[in-house]
């Protein structure tokens, strides 16, 4: 067994309820390190291409990655993955808190779900003990009542990962609820687990992980705690978390503001990170081994109703269920919040598609009558908790968003397209690109969608100029190479982003923790880069090509000008955004088609993807010759 | 009028800290605003997030004092 990992796998097909355990294989180890790296060998490996995401054949992929559950910077993550129903392509969404060290502690590096429950249960695990249950009683209830419920039953001490009616109801963008208010929110994992009738994992882990190198890996990690907590940034983080940013997002006109019509939200005042402090807060919150505790807990009170409970909000909940859907007070962001949490959806795609919504029904796209006798007014609570209700219920239109923007827009009509504001059917994230495209192009070509934990280049842009076109794409490149590392091995980005613990000081963890005394940064930037390019030809085989055609935006990117606000006159036409794509292309050793080319396809060891490219007649050819590194570091003008 | 500027991440590269890992002491003219000061020594004003002084949330308007501690955040870099 190698040192590090729990030592086990799970299969499970949930149509026979059978069980199968096996060793994890040190060679699938090494090469895919867990996490979205396991996620994505395995569904591309095992999904038939006909596959339908919401169907028996996908795979419900379920691993915490190598650092998680250790002692060293923060390694509480659990990778939950599948083909996504939002975009017919390689899916993968983490979430922090406990589960995923509890699955390490009780064994387990990787569980494979397939086929479909013929009624609703849930898995239990109990270090060796694993079992398929009935849990009919659970089903139906939110993601925190279910919590809930499984600890009473089961004990405090296990972990739940669960999911609420938006996924039993196979709503796309439904998330995988953990911890009473953390999610592993995007790609619509959560739909893909309500369509297997898996209501939740529950798991107790008991044993101690095995460490080459324990007092060495205690040595270092004490000497990160140490620095850290010196750390300027460490302070104010722990204070105000990642909420303070909506007022920064705005005064630099990249706020999305009612579905991303503008930048700018004049009300920002009362969504900011100081009224939550002020107002919500009741304490912060921290994941397995963390020192941050940048969580916030908060309780909501709102004028007749009674109080709720929830985990946030944070940035992207205050962006996208805030300015973007009119909300300019922190409890209305807050209530929003909690009933997306509670239903199962993901914050950021909901609010985007709440938002979308909205905007149909103030240019009279959808009417009252369609709503129920309700409205979809910006900034009502009212009016957004009953869309909720249609949503999830799957209720006259609330049936077409719950399939996704693109089957929204196509029963809406009017021309709804173009106010959907996604990229391969996954939400924008809360960034407007038009003021930052070097973010726009991270959204436009990131493997999940539109999603900015790839790449965020915001403060790049500022500093090359919020109007320049060229000179980003590299950088994009690298930043999606060097970001979803984290999440392969299943650590937070946040200790390499916010208190400048580097990557190599990971690599130096993973080295104690597995013995692989030979590993080095650039082995995992290749990984990476195989990863990028193995979802990649996955997305063309499900898709078709060429892959250029699902990378743009909706139109509303590259043909409105940003009307008001620090961005205000900010447009980018299509031949900027061919530009950059262009630029990408090369920089990626991809062809001018946006397929992947059998350069660079062999040069990272993807034979499979080259025969079934090729088969399919989507290989790329280079555009240039193939860069020896793909993607480059950027270093702000003070160097 | 003498103030230590701490910062860290991104901003660092800008700030150029000479008193320890994070730290710069940098002396400005009395009635000067944490953005002319931010200005003057080449941190760019708009990669701060948020600034503290001795610890109080403040803006980029601030009048510094001599002997403050100030606090600079870039924006989220890892969110």
């Amino acid at each position: 067994m190698v040192k590090g990992f729990g030592g086990s796998t799970l299969r499970i097909d949930l149509s026979t309820g059978t069980v199968a355990r096996a060793p994890l294989d040190p060679a699938f180890a090494r090469a895919w390190l867990g996490g979205r790296g396991f996620v994505a060998k395995v569904i591309y490996d095992e999904v038939p291409r006909g596959a339908d995401p919401l169907g028996p054949e996908n795979r419900l992929v379920v691993t915490p990655g190598v650092l998680s559950g250790h002692f060293a910077p923060s390694g509480s993550k659990c990778c939950f993955g599948a083909v996504s129903p939002l975009s017919n392509g390689h899916g993968d969404s983490t979430v922090g808190g406990h589960f995923g060290p509890e699955l390490k502690f009780a064994g387990y590096d990787l569980i494979v779900f397939t086929g479909i429950a013929p009624s609703p249960v849930y898995l239990f695990i109990d270090d060796d003990r694993v079992e398929l249950r009935d849990a009919s009683r659970y089903w139906g209830q939110g993601t925190m009542d279910a919590e809930k419920m499984f600890k009473e039953d089961l004990g405090e001490d296990f972990e739940i990962a669960c999911i609420g009616p938006a996924g039993e109801n196979l709503v796309t963008f439904a998330c995988i609820g953990h911890d009473y208010g953390r999610q592993a929110g995007r790609c619509g994992i959560g739909a893909v687990m309500g369509s297997k009738r898996l209501k939740a994992i529950a798991v107790r882990g008991t044993r101690a992980l095995a460490v080459h190198d324990l007092p060495a890996l205690k040595k270092s990690t004490m000497e990160i705690i140490k620095r850290t907590a010196q750390h300027p940034n460490m302070a104010p983080w722990q204070k105000y978390g990642t909420a303070m940013f909506v007022g920064w997002s705005n005064e630099h006109g990249v706020y999305p503001t009612h579905n991303f019509q503008t930048t700018y939200f004049e009300r920002f005042a009362g969504i900011d990170g100081q009224p939550l402090v002020d107002r919500l807060l009741v304490s912060n919150k921290a994941c397995f081994g963390c020192w941050m505790n940048c969580g916030k807990y908060s309780k909501v009170l709102l004028p007749g109703r009674e109080a709720v409970y929830v985990e946030g909000p944070e940035y992207e909940t205050g962006s996208l269920c805030g300015g973007n859907c009119g909300f300019d007070q922190i409890e209305q962001v807050a209530y929003v919040n909690w009933l997306c949490d509670r239903a199962g959806i993901d914050t950021m795609t909901g609010g985007g598609m709440a938002s979308f919504a909205m905007e149909c029904y103030e240019k009279g796209l959808i009417s009252r009558e369609q709503l129920e006798g309700h409205e979809m007014r910006w900034g009502s609570i009212e009016d957004f908790e009953h869309w909720v209700d249609m949503l999830v219920h799957r209720r006259g239109i609330g049936d077409a968003f719950a399939r996704g923007y693109a089957a929204a827009a196509a029963a809406i009509g009017g021309g709804a397209e173009r106010l959907t504001c996604q990229v391969k059917g996954q939400g924008m994230s809360g960034y407007d690109g038009r003021g930052a495209p070097a973010m726009l192009l991270s959204y436009m070509t990131a493997d999940i969608g539109a999603h900015h934990n790839r790449a965020w280049t915001i403060t790049m842009d500022e500093d090359l100029g919020k109007n320049v076109i060229r000179g980003k794409a590299k950088v994009v490149v690298y930043l999606q190479h060097i970001r979803p590392f984290f999440d392969t091995v299943s650590c937070c980005r946040l200790f390499w982003g916010e208190v400048d613990v580097t990557a190599e000081e990971h690599i130096d963890a993973l080295r104690m923790m597995t013995g692989w005394d030979d590993y080095t940064l650039d082995e995992a930037m290749r990984l990476s880069d195989r990863l990028w390019n193995l979802n990649r030809a996955h997305f063309l085989e499900r898709n078709g090509g060429p892959g250029r055609r699902f990378d743009y935006p909706n139109a509303r990117f590259y043909e409105e000008a940003v009307p008001s606000g620090p961005s205000e006159g900010a447009r980018l036409t299509m031949d900027d955004l061919d530009v950059m794509l262009d630029e990408y292309y090369v920089a990626r050793g991809w062809g001018k088609d946006g397929n992947p080319s059998r350069e660079v396809l062999l040069d990272l060891g993807l034979d499979a993807c080259v025969a079934n490219l090729e088969r399919a007649g989507l290989l790329g050819g280079l555009m240039e010759p193939l860069p020896p590194v793909r993607g480059e570091r950027y270093k702000p003008k003070a160097f | 009028m003498t103030v230590l500027i701490k910062a860290g991440g991104m901003l660092t590269d800008y700030l150029k800290p000479d008193v320890d890992a994070f730290t710069r002491r940098v002396e400005g003219p009395d009635g000067a605003t944490l953005r002319q000061l931010l200005e003057s020594i080449g941190v760019p004003p708009g990669h701060v997030a948020m600034a503290f002084a001795n610890g109080g949330l403040v803006t980029l308007g601030y009048t510094p004092r001599d002997g403050d501690v100030i606090t600079l955040r870039p924006p989220v870099q890892g969110g």
